[in-house]
């Protein structure tokens, strides 16, 4: 553990304070990510200026482009209901689909944590889902949901349940398109459970020699051992929410009334289907702008919550001292 | 510490090397010489289709004919299925479109396309006379020719002859009413089998749909494409639709799911529902899953001559081809008769053909040349550039009419949000 | 009794994330009469091997299945360098900018692609990669942001005094990453390997867009073969589905022991 180190070089404590000072200033850091910021300028800082450009222009895929100013981002929030109404499908999505993802991945996670015979056989199985191309996937969720010859309702009937037809009753739509996606969360379920079993035994163990039940240690051991994970998690799952795009465009095509046009589909239309590129380049940045404050927020709130053993004097989270103390003494 | 250091300077300047060099020498050889005559002196010729399954492979088969025809001549079949919009715009937006395309949005993208009318007038091994009349219309914007017919469908009716055999019903035959259809449906249908007498597609693309409004002297749009009141809104256009929207209300015909979901075909295929609406396209597969299949007219309004829709696929060449000549060779072969034969898939664009292999005679194939007859009206979106935008109105309002709404209601209203795109 | 409870939920949701799975290997197997049956049929009265072969042989899928691995080993290698550096760069220093480039990286993963298509797409051509695989390898050499913050996220739970006892004792930043963070690294690293094999194998987007020869086509792109404007094979679909669904999950099969095995027992005994 990190503690035995802090004991055995007690001597060396001038030497990490000098150490701790030149983790600032020199190249060595801009080196290390420098490959990222080559390939950022390459491949994504020009494309993404260049949509942020034509997001002023009216710009079919064919045909003359003119400069229309701010036209593009006027029209959108004064003159077309559609703006909004993706909008709110989207957050209302995101809504639902964001806290039920986390929770479901970490209880799948935290059942395949458990000691039991054929873990790799169930991981397979769970993770399964995330395997298969989406053009299948949407595929196969259109005869799971289908009305009248679903399997479904199949099997809803089989207890003699009427089942709505799903994506075809605006009132259930939605509904099935967060499960849909939910059925794919295997990769979050596997950073958990990697997240889970990173945390050490010992943790538990004086836990539960402090008396503390298994209510306890999963609120005050598993939860804050864990908060990168859920951080990570969480910035994943709202961008995905954002993005949820494949789904709908080959399961439900937005309908039935457009309760299930996501703002990526309205975005994606606008582009390919209506060939508006200069109007879907201002959706995008709306959406980019919409993003990236609600992922600054969380980030920024994410100081009061997450805690990174590798960066533990940052952090003031009372309980992880408590623990801390408790275990160094 | 230092040397560690300038290994990754060291690694980094050799990835970036790498990559210029890639892109050096790419740039030079591969984007300008495709097309053109590469070192071995072979052209290749790009060909970008939408077609999947049998009726790719014998697009393949026609292009190695070519080749082997035109030696030297490498053609590439690019076969894009599904994501064919997507790649279109990709291309012609970086200005990258393939040399010869299928083709059916002209007005989207006739800016971008090479007119073929010179073409088409100096060659006379076209001999376009032998093409069905009216199909050439589809493929004109302004005057100009940007497209030549390759493959056509009208829409007809299909039914299952084992469902009408065992209610003992006769069979439709051409010149039938939609009081009589609608009564058919009603018998066929069954709920405790969940048998339908019909299927009606949630979300129809009100371009097949326009068959029905013509045929109750309705239309989507004024002849000159200028008005949408009066038309989109009018009685007749309300009246045909609201038809389908009320055969879902009382039970005769089952709702049918939308773009990716279990569709018509696919129920029809179960033997769920008696008849179905639709082009050619599903014909074979109803064959392969067994299903007893009959084809017929699509049925009139009383006292009202029946008009159908045509949807047409086109070869374009596109203005950027540097090899337009090469380009045209090709577009010739494959609308000639060598070629329409080996493609079964569709229905033949030559009256010489149709004659030859006698399909015009087989009861099975009949209905879609006499539906060919009647459609001579002109779809929406050939009137009116702004026509994607209307639609995007109209398809929400004919949406809402299969979920219950009142069709007038709903019409009135998509033409006053449309009148803006009008002006 | 907790015992029971566990292994009842560990049967029913495996269950459910395999049966639709289940129904797709039925499909591809069935008799085209029987395909549509309904109430559905689930065994089929005759086993249809044959269809696979017959999915398979309509395009030429083994070429599909040679690019699909070339362009999987080539960027997930790419990816697992680059990002490791990357990631390591924002974790363990503090430098001027950092907290605003990590707010890039993470602005990117945000970056809905259907704006950047077409720039991209003629960036790429004008480089000359359109219709060739390095449009879906190189980039993946510069890392990527999901990726980066994710290794970020696991190197901040590894105890800063395992690196400063190393860096104390001489050794290089590039060492202490290798010698010290990369081992303790290696599950997520392999949760990263296996997360770009498999969005590499089923992309379908950015093979769509930059290939048109069918030579150069990947997996994906031959499975949409089936899936027309006006029809869906889906007998078809199903089978390759399958068939193209076991590289990956055999991958994950032997990737997943190493990835919840991990961080208990090297990181925290080292």
């Amino acid at each position: 553990m990190a503690q035995t180190y802090l004991q055995n070089t007690r001597e060396q404590t001038a030497a990490l304070k000098l150490l701790r000072k030149r983790r600032w200033g020199g190249a060595a850091p801009y080196l290390f990510i420098f490959p990222w910021i080559f390939g950022f300028v390459v491949f994504t800082l020009g494309p993404l200026l260049f949509s942020l450009i034509i997001s002023f222009f009216d710009w079919p895929i064919v045909g003359k482009v003119t400069f229309i100013g701010i036209d593009n981002y006027v029209e959108m929030f004064t003159d077309d209901p559609m703006f909004w109404k993706s909008l709110s499908v989207t957050l209302k999505f995101a809504v639902l689909f964001v806290p039920l993802n986390i929770v479901l991945a970490l209880a799948l996670a935290m059942l395949l944590n458990q000691k039991v015979r054929g873990s790799a056989i169930f991981r397979t199985a769970f993770y399964l889902p995330s395997v298969i191309s989406g053009v299948a996937l949407a595929m196969i969720w259109s005869w799971v949901y289908s009305g009248e010859y679903g399997i479904l309702n199949y099997f809803l009937s089989l207890f003699g349940i009427q089942g709505p037809d799903w994506l075809n009753d605006t009132k259930w739509s939605l509904v099935a398109m967060v499960i849909a996606s939910l059925w794919g969360q295997g990769s979050m379920m596997l950073i958990f459970l990697a997240g889970l079993k990173g945390i050490p035994k010992d943790l538990y163990e004086s836990a539960s020699i402090d008396g503390a039940g298994k209510i306890r240690q999963f609120f005050s051991v598993t939860i804050p051992m864990i908060t990168p994970t859920i951080l990570f998690n969480l910035i994943t799952s709202i961008i995905a929410a954002f993005q949820q795009l494949t789904l709908a465009l080959l399961l439900t095509g937005g309908g039935p009334m457009k309760s299930t046009y996501f703002y990526a589909m309205y975005m994606y239309e606008n582009a390919f289907k209506y060939y508006k590129m200069g109007y879907s380049a201002a959706n995008a940045w709306f959406m980019f702008l919409i993003v990236l404050v609600l992922t600054f927020l969380v980030f920024k709130s994410s100081e009061a919550w997450v805690f990174y053993e590798g960066e533990m004097k940052k952090n003031p989270q009372k309980k992880l001292k408590a623990r801390k103390g408790g275990q160094t003494g | 510490m230092k040397k560690r250091i300038s290994l990754i300077v060291l690694a980094t300047t050799m990835m970036v090397s790498v990559l210029s060099a890639c892109g050096g020498s790419g740039g030079s050889t591969d984007t300008a010489g495709q097309g053109e005559s590469g070192s071995n002196g072979t052209k290749t010729l790009r060909f970008a289709t939408w077609d999947t399954g049998d009726t790719l492979k014998i697009e393949q088969d026609i292009a190695k004919k070519f080749e082997a025809e035109h030696p030297g001549t490498k053609v590439q079949v690019e076969a894009y299925a599904d994501g064919f919009d997507q790649k279109m715009a990709a291309g012609f937006g970086a200005g990258n479109p393939p040399d010869v395309m299928y083709m059916w949005d002209f007005p989207t993208y006739h800016q971008s396309l090479e007119p073929l009318d010179s073409f088409a007038e100096k060659d006379k091994d076209l001999n376009i006379d032998d093409f069905y009349k009216g199909l050439f219309n589809y493929g004109k914007i302004d005057g100009k020719l940007y497209g030549i017919p390759a493959g056509f469908t009208t829409r007809v009716v299909y039914y299952n002859k084992k469902l009408f055999d065992t209610a003992g019903i006769p069979y439709p035959k051409d010149g039938w009413t939609w009081s009589e259809f609608q009564d058919i449906a009603q018998k066929l249908t069954d709920k405790s089998k969940k048998q339908y007498g019909f299927g009606v597609r949630a979300e129809n693309d009100t371009y097949d749909l326009q068959g029905l409004v013509w045929s109750n002297g309705g239309s989507f749009i004024s002849p000159d494409g200028k008005t949408i009141d009066g038309y989109m809104n009018s009685k007749e256009t309300a009246e045909s639709i609201q038809m389908f929207g009320d055969m879902v209300k009382n039970g005769s015909a089952v709702l049918t799911g939308g773009k990716g979901q279990q569709s018509g075909d696919d129920i029809f295929k179960a033997g769920k529902i008696a008849m179905w609406e639709s082009g050619i396209w599903p014909l074979e597969s109803f064959k392969k899953a067994g299903i007893d299949v009959g084809t017929v007219e699509m049925p009139a309004f009383p006292g009202k001559p029946l008009k159908g829709v045509l949807a047409e696929s086109a070869l374009s060449i596109a203005k950027d081809s540097k090899q337009k000549d090469l380009a045209w060779e090709f577009i010739k072969f494959y609308v000639s008769d060598e070629s329409i034969k080996m493609r079964v898939a569709d229905l033949p664009v030559r009256q010489s053909v149709v004659t030859e292999l006698k399909k015009d005679q087989d009861p099975l194939y009949k209905p879609y040349y006499t539906m060919l007859e009647r459609s001579d009206n002109t779809p929406a979106f050939l009137l009116n550039p702004k026509w994607n935008e209307v639609n995007r109105q109209l398809s929400a309002a004919v949406e809402a009419v299969m979920h219950g709404s009142n069709a007038q209601d709903v019409l009135n209203q998509a033409v006053k949000d449309s009148e803006r795109y009008m002006k | 009794m907790r015992k029971v409870i566990t292994y009842t939920l560990l049967i029913v949701f495996s269950l459910l994330f395999i049966a639709p799975l289940f129904w797709a290997v039925t499909t591809a197997l069935k008799s085209p009469q029987e395909l549509y049956l309904f109430p559905p049929k689930w065994i089929p009265s005759e086993w249809k091997f044959s269809n696979f072969a017959e999915a398979w042989n309509i395009q030429p899928f083994n070429l599909f299945l040679k690019n699909t691995v070339t362009v999987t080993a080539l960027s997930t290698l790419g990816q697992l360098i680059s990002c490791t550096l990357v990631a390591y760069g924002f974790a363990r220093f503090q430098f001027k900018g950092r907290d605003f480039l990590f707010l890039i990286v993470l602005a990117t993963m945000m970056i809905p692609w259907e704006v950047t298509m077409i720039p991209q797409y003629m960036e790429f051509n004008y480089l000359g990669w359109i219709n060739t695989l390095k449009p879906l390898i190189v980039p993946s050499w510069f890392g990527s942001a999901y990726y980066i913050f994710l290794l970020r996220q696991f190197i901040l739970t590894l105890p800063r005094e395992l690196d400063e006892a190393a860096t104390i004792d001489g050794a290089s930043k590039l060492t202490v990453l290798f010698r010290i963070i990369v081992p303790l690294m290696g599950p997520s690293l392999i949760l990263v390997g296996v997360f770009q094999v498999m969005s590499c194998w089923n992309d379908y987007l950015g093979p769509l867009i930059f290939l048109n020869d069918q030579t150069k086509y990947t997996l994906t792109l031959g499975l949409s073969q089936f899936k027309g404007m006006y029809g869906v094979d889906m007998q078809s679909i199903m089978a390759i589905t399958c068939l193209i669904s076991i590289p990956p999950l055999a991958i994950f099969f032997f990737a997943q022991r190493y990835i919840v095995g991990g961080i208990a027992t090297t990181g925290i005994k080292g």
